[in-house]
């Protein structure tokens, strides 16, 4: 979704929408949501893995970007922007929930939740392609930590050191968490594999 | 290296940046390489959750509210009007609440039946996706196809610049519908599923409802 992006009809393109959305424009400001509604809501959705949160979060992001629509001069992409301030509130809100933020550098492992080393035989368990519904619902399972690194990183394609400085950690953690969750994914397909095979 | 040691730096190294011993040491260990397969396939697969879900139509109600309150949304508008007459609009108001009750309604039969009568896999073991959403549904492709065209051709004579996005999202929401009908058609068991299942529906009801609702005042 890109200022490119041109829309078919009378060619009003991303970028005439917001300049028109700055004149207080309601069909501009529809469309602007409509193009980018599924990447911030799911953004949210993954992140908090509640419904409700999400939509909450999702009119906040929107409410922030068009109150702020008249500053947006364009020097960089309009959807980065959009999507960082989305990433912005999420983190904001899990912050208010006393999500972990600081303590990801301490974050409390025991043994079940640790993932495991695998030296043991080769087991490829996940060659071809993973249904996109059971690596939403592995994602959702993850704990709030794991969860928000792997979304940032695989989902949203932040690098270590951006999701380093948004959240708060090092670059090294931001690293190790993302390996956990990618780890913790993988015996969790797993298992969904095994148990999709058991039944007759 | 060995794989303990390997693994230990795993984390470092999974995304790029191996030297020649850490190379190696993958080429040769089956357990270390397939591990690392998984690994990247489960983040090259990530980007599938990318725009997955859909936000309910409240959630733009609610901004659209909070703009007008703010005074962010104002009249009269500027330029061109990218929406016709009203009088033209008010022609398919009446499909609003009639095209979005019988999807939810349909949904709600899809559902149920699927609840009550599980399908084995087995029992279409060739079926590509849209034969299988057509086998579970009982509703022809080229059925959905003509509903979806009639919808763009009527949002497209209102609000020819929503017409671009509506297509979007219809093509969105149907690839929903035929994933979350393969995966509840996989596990006919799957409560869950099922309810995905509903939930692709009543999204697509949704659409429905916005692209016909737009023309109420």
């Amino acid at each position: 979704m890109t200022d490119a992006r041109k829309l078919q009809g009378d060619k009003l393109s991303e970028a005439e929408a917001i300049e028109r959305a700055k004149l207080g424009d309601a069909e501009a400001f529809q469309l602007l949501y409509s193009l980018h509604k599924r990447r911030v809501y799911s953004l949210c959705l993954r992140m908090t893995a509640n419904t409700a949160e999400a939509e909450d979060l999702t009119q906040e992001a929107f409410l922030q970007l068009f109150r702020k629509i008249a500053t947006f001069r364009g020097e960089s992409a309009f959807s980065t922007w959009l999507h960082r301030m989305a990433v912005n509130v999420v983190l904001m809100q899990l912050r208010k929930k006393s999500l972990p933020v600081v303590p990801l550098e301490e974050t409390l492992e025991n043994e079940d939740e640790a993932p495991k080393r695998e030296l043991g035989a080769a087991d490829p368990v996940l060659s071809g392609s993973i249904d996109r519904l059971r690596l939403q619902r592995a994602v959702d399972a993850l704990p709030p930590g794991y969860r928000r690194i792997f979304v940032l990183h695989d989902v949203e394609g932040y690098e270590h050191n951006e999701i380093a400085t948004m959240v708060g950690c090092s670059i090294g953690n931001s690293k190790s968490q993302l390996h956990k969750a990618r780890m913790k994914l993988r015996e969790a397909l797993k298992t969904s594999r095994a148990e999709k095979a058991a039944k007759p | 290296m060995n794989c303990e040691q390997f693994q230990e730096i795993l984390p470092e190294v999974i995304d790029g940046g191996r030297n020649v011993e850490q190379e190696t040491h993958l080429q040769s260990c089956p357990v270390c390489s397939g591990l690392v397969a998984d690994l990247s396939l489960i983040s090259q697969e990530a980007r599938q959750l990318q725009e997955f879900a859909e936000p309910a139509p409240r959630v733009w109600n609610a901004i659209e509210i909070a703009l007008r309150r703010e005074g962010l949304i104002r009249e009269p508008i500027l330029g061109p009007a990218l929406l016709p007459p009203v009088k033209h609009r008010w022609s398919f108001a009446w499909l609003a609440p009639v095209t979005a009750a019988a999807l939810v309604a349909f949904g709600v039969f899809v559902y149920e039946r699927g609840a009550r009568e599980p399908q084995p896999v087995a029992q279409v073991p060739t079926a590509t996706p849209a034969a299988v959403t057509n086998l579970q549904t009982g509703k022809s492709q080229k059925s959905v196809n003509n509903e979806d065209q009639q919808l763009l051709e009527a949002v497209g004579s209102r609000a020819p610049t929503m017409q671009a996005a509506y297509a979007s999202n219809l093509q969105n929401v149907n690839a929903y519908i035929r994933d979350a009908e393969e995966s509840a058609q996989a596990d006919p068991n799957d409560e869950e599923a099922q309810q995905v299942v509903m939930d692709a529906y009543e999204q697509r009801a949704t659409v429905y409802e916005m692209a016909l609702d737009r023309s109420l005042p």
